[in-house]
């Protein structure tokens, strides 16, 4: 136990590109260090050589002081790290003692056969050790989110890694499930475990750990102390220049009188009597834990699930979408949860996904003209400043920022007419000053008469973003708050209302 | 931002081309092929040999067109032999038996083979089975069916149905100008196929939606439609291929099209269509059809034992997608960092 971890004049160089350059820190015993820097800043790298999948072109690790080398996960393992990635890795199938234990199972004796019984009771062990509610056999996939990655922490903790690295693990996950998952990295101090954070949320830097390194394109910006620090100096070492605060410098709109979305009592399977409605020129954020129906909500008013009853109008009409294609026809676009599975054709260009949903405005006499492709999505790279050296890149190539901004660039070229903007988590896993760009677009497209739907899990940005917050939770909405009465407090509390009873009752 | 449009530029954005990587790997190959027949006394570059080689891309050339329009789109059809089979069957059928003229025979045999492939793709649609399943089970199923079919007018047992027909008789084995019939429809068919999946609306659609159906669904493109449309045309290109194989022997034949089960599926995938869709073209299916014939013949002529060239085909096919894997896998580490 009580390990340390130092990085010394790390460095790793691809074709073409010096991806990291001399990083030195050092991990304490006991003490928990943010990795922070935007995206492409060499974190993700730098995680890849701590836990063994590259190495690294210069420099050493020290662990103990001691300088150590690993030619593989498995070496990584041994010396006690455990690197947990935003992608999961466990076995779905498989059970949560399974999982937990995978390449130490107990057996029987001298094996071959597995000690079933032992093995539940361990893990029940640890899952009482972490306060949570988990039965052992359940198979992984049929957890929710963040008890998947709970399991992914009792997995590192039955390693007994002594240093433990996270990648942006609070990302998929809702505000409650955060608290749990912080309660196991305290415990997890308390044993004096090294644990290097990374993540893009500043309320969590400033809340958990205890020093901060700062990445710059590969380059070690600064070292720390996070209780000596302040976001805007962070935020101005990590982009190289000072953006002030994100959200006072925006230029913000007032909202029109008129009503572009009206939604009346809409059902379906997961959403019982949503109503609201959205002006033109307005900003309304949807807020709401995680399966509160957000998502449900804004596939529902793009068509793209089916509705048992109730009423969309739009623009003073009620709609009767019978898909997603109707929907667009009549000026509603939708940028997807998940950008990668549901926005964007991957391995096709910039181009092509601006294109998308305009392939018939291509059209002269019987066939496409790409030139026409390639004239909108030139506006969109200009407009949306997306950092390509050209149109024909495949999209797969770009960081998640500028990928975003092929899907927003793609409902807002000349061959949509589009009147009513939903996004849904449209700054997920996008570096500080990518968001600030986008949080500005929005407000640029929402004066220009635009009525946006803005779903996000982060609060900070949906209270200082949105004119007016609707809070959904279980399927309904909880309540509305106009700018003025929104806190984190008030639409925490309408979001998770029926849980504190729940937890009342228990 | 503007495309190269210099001799150079044009030059090299050619050189990157998969199809360009192809033509390269066929031109090798005939050249391999000329000199090892010449070092055993015999011709390979030769034009008997090559009209060979078009004629016996025929009715394998329709089965590739459906399938590779299909995979761009991301499915796959294995039902699609079978399908052509019991077109020729019923080809074979309507002009022996019920004394259609040759015409509409052949339109009630595609017609037929049509309606096999809606239920195809409502099996995929609908059910969501996965293609792969869905349409072995088909195949199975359009086997049975055929059988079943011809021998309705014998009392129970399965067999050919000969027919004699002058107008298939020339759609089969006639030539215009010394080029065969069947070559000329090939080509014809693969230029229109060509541009409908590269110049038109409906091909961007489809190549879109092969990347990613759901990105492609919530940017309002109709994919149940166009899958439905892509399966249709699977279906009748494999009955196209049965209608040729049909007039070629006079024949409805029990064994027809039975060993293509993959061959479409194979040229297309050797021609750089890629297996998990949205990657591709018409060109590239063509050339990798070819590239399958052509060894095929050539091992023949310089004398290598049948029995060991479908083994070789094999080979070819393994290192053609080895390479291609390779490629894929280089390109996905350069991205994930």
């Amino acid at each position: 136990m009580a390990k340390t971890l130092e990085f010394r004049g790390i460095g790793k160089s691809y074709p073409g590109v010096r991806a990291l350059d001399n990083v030195n820190f050092k991990v304490e015993s006991g003490k928990v260090l943010a990795l922070l820097g935007e995206n492409g800043a060499g974190k993700s790298t730098l995680l890849k050589i701590l836990s063994g999948d590259q190495k690294p072109t210069d420099g050493e690790i020290l662990v103990d002081g001691k300088p150590t080398v690993f030619n593989s996960p498995h070496d990584a393992h041994a010396a006690g790290i455990s690197v947990i990635y935003q992608e999961r890795q466990l076995m779905p199938s498989m059970s949560v003692a399974e999982n937990i234990f995978a390449g130490a199972i107990p057996v029987k004796g001298k094996g071959p056969m597995v000690d079933w019984k032992k093995l539940y009771e361990e893990t029940k062990k640890l899952i009482d050790f972490f306060g949570l509610d988990i039965d052992p056999s359940e198979q992984v996939g049929r957890l929710s989110i963040a008890n998947q990655q709970m399991v992914e922490i009792m997995k590192a903790y039955r390693r007994n890694s002594d240093i433990i690295a996270y990648d942006e693990p609070t990302a998929p996950l809702s505000e409650k499930e955060i608290e749990l998952m912080f309660q196991g990295i305290e415990k997890q101090k308390q044993r004096g475990m090294a644990i290097i954070y990374v993540s893009h949320r500043m309320n969590e830097i400033f809340r958990i750990t205890d020093e901060i390194v700062i990445l710059k394109d590969g380059k070690h910006v600064a070292t720390m102390e996070t209780a000596k620090t302040t976001e805007a100096e962070l935020i101005t070492k990590m982009v190289g220049r000072d953006i002030g605060d994100t959200y006072s410098n925006l230029r913000r709109n007032t909202p029109k009188e008129e009503v572009v979305l009206e939604v009346k009592n809409l059902n379906t399977p997961k959403l019982h009597n949503v109503s609201f409605q959205v002006h033109a020129g307005e900003i309304v954020g949807l807020a709401g834990l995680v399966g509160a129906g957000r998502t449900e909500t804004a596939r529902a008013i793009f068509a793209a699930d089916p509705i048992t009853s109730g009423e969309i109008w739009l623009g003073g009409k009620q709609t009767h979408f019978k898909s997603p294609r109707d929907a667009i026809d009549a000026g509603v676009a939708l940028c997807p949860e998940d950008r990668k599975e549901q926005g964007l054709v991957m391995y096709r260009s910039i181009s092509d996904n601006i294109a998308l949903p305009v392939v018939e405005y291509l059209k002269k006499g019987l066939f496409v003209d790409r030139g026409i492709a390639g004239d909108l999505a030139d506006k969109a790279v200009s407009d949306y400043d997306i950092k390509t050296p050209t149109i024909m890149k495949l999209v797969a190539e770009l960081s998640g920022g500028n990928q975003q901004k092929v899907i927003l660039g793609r409902w807002t070229s000349d061959a949509v007419k589009t009147k009513l903007l939903i996004l849904d988590e449209p700054t997920k896993g996008i570096d500080v000053g990518t968001k600030a760009e986008i949080y500005q677009k929005v407000c640029d497209l929402a004066s220009e008469g635009i009525a946006v739907l803005f779903i996000s899990s982060e609060l900070t940005e949906v209270i200082n973003l949105a004119d007016r917050i609707v809070v959904m939770r279980g399927g309904s909405i909880s309540g509305e708050l106009p700018r003025a009465e929104a806190t984190e407090e008030n639409v925490l509390t309408l979001a998770m209302a029926d849980e504190a009873k729940k937890e009342a009752k228990a | 931002m503007k495309k190269d449009t210099s001799f150079k530029g044009k030059l090299k954005a050619l050189t990157q081309k998969k199809i360009f990587t192809l033509i390269c790997l066929y031109i090798v190959m005939v050249i391999i092929f000329s000199v090892w027949a010449e070092l055993r006394h015999t011709h390979f570059l030769t034009v008997p040999v090559f009209k060979n080689i078009l004629n016996s891309l025929v009715v394998t050339s329709f089965l590739t067109l459906g399938a590779g329009c299909l995979l761009i789109g991301g499915y796959l059809d294995l039902a699609q032999s079978s399908i052509g089979a019991f077109g020729s069957m019923v080809m074979a059928a309507a002009i022996a038996g019920w004394g259609f003229p040759w015409y509409i025979a052949i339109i009630v045999a595609l017609l037929l083979c049509a309606v096999f492939g809606v239920i195809n793709a409502l099996m995929v649609t609908k059910l969501h089975f996965p293609a792969f399943i869905g349409t072995m089970a088909m195949a199975s199923m359009v086997k049975g069916l055929m059988y079943l079919f011809s021998s309705m007018g014998t009392g129970g047992t399965a067999q050919n149905i000969n027919f004699n027909n002058k107008a298939t008789e020339f759609i089969g084995s006639g030539d215009i100008l010394g080029i065969p019939f069947g070559v000329i429809v090939m080509v014809i068919f693969f230029i229109i196929f060509g541009i409908l999946m590269s110049k038109t609306s409906f091909g961007m659609k489809v190549t879109l939606m092969g990347g990613s159906p759901v990105a492609a669904t919530l940017a309002g493109i109709n994919a149940e439609g166009l899958t439905i449309l892509l399966f249709v045309i699977s279906a009748v290109m494999g009955g196209l291929g049965g209608v040729f194989n049909c007039a070629r022997l006079s024949q409805g034949a029990l064994q027809a099209l039975t060993t293509n089960q993959f061959t479409g599926l194979t040229a297309a995938i050797l021609g750089g269509i890629s297996f998990g869709g949205g990657v591709g073209g018409m060109g590239g299916a063509f050339v990798g059809l070819l590239i399958l014939n052509t060894f095929q013949i050539g091992m023949g002529i310089v004398g290598v034992n049948p029995l060991w060239v479908t083994v070789f085909s094999g080979i070819l096919l393994l290192i053609a997608l080895g390479l291609d894997f390779l490629a894929m896998q280089r390109r996905a580490k350069s991205l994930s960092h």
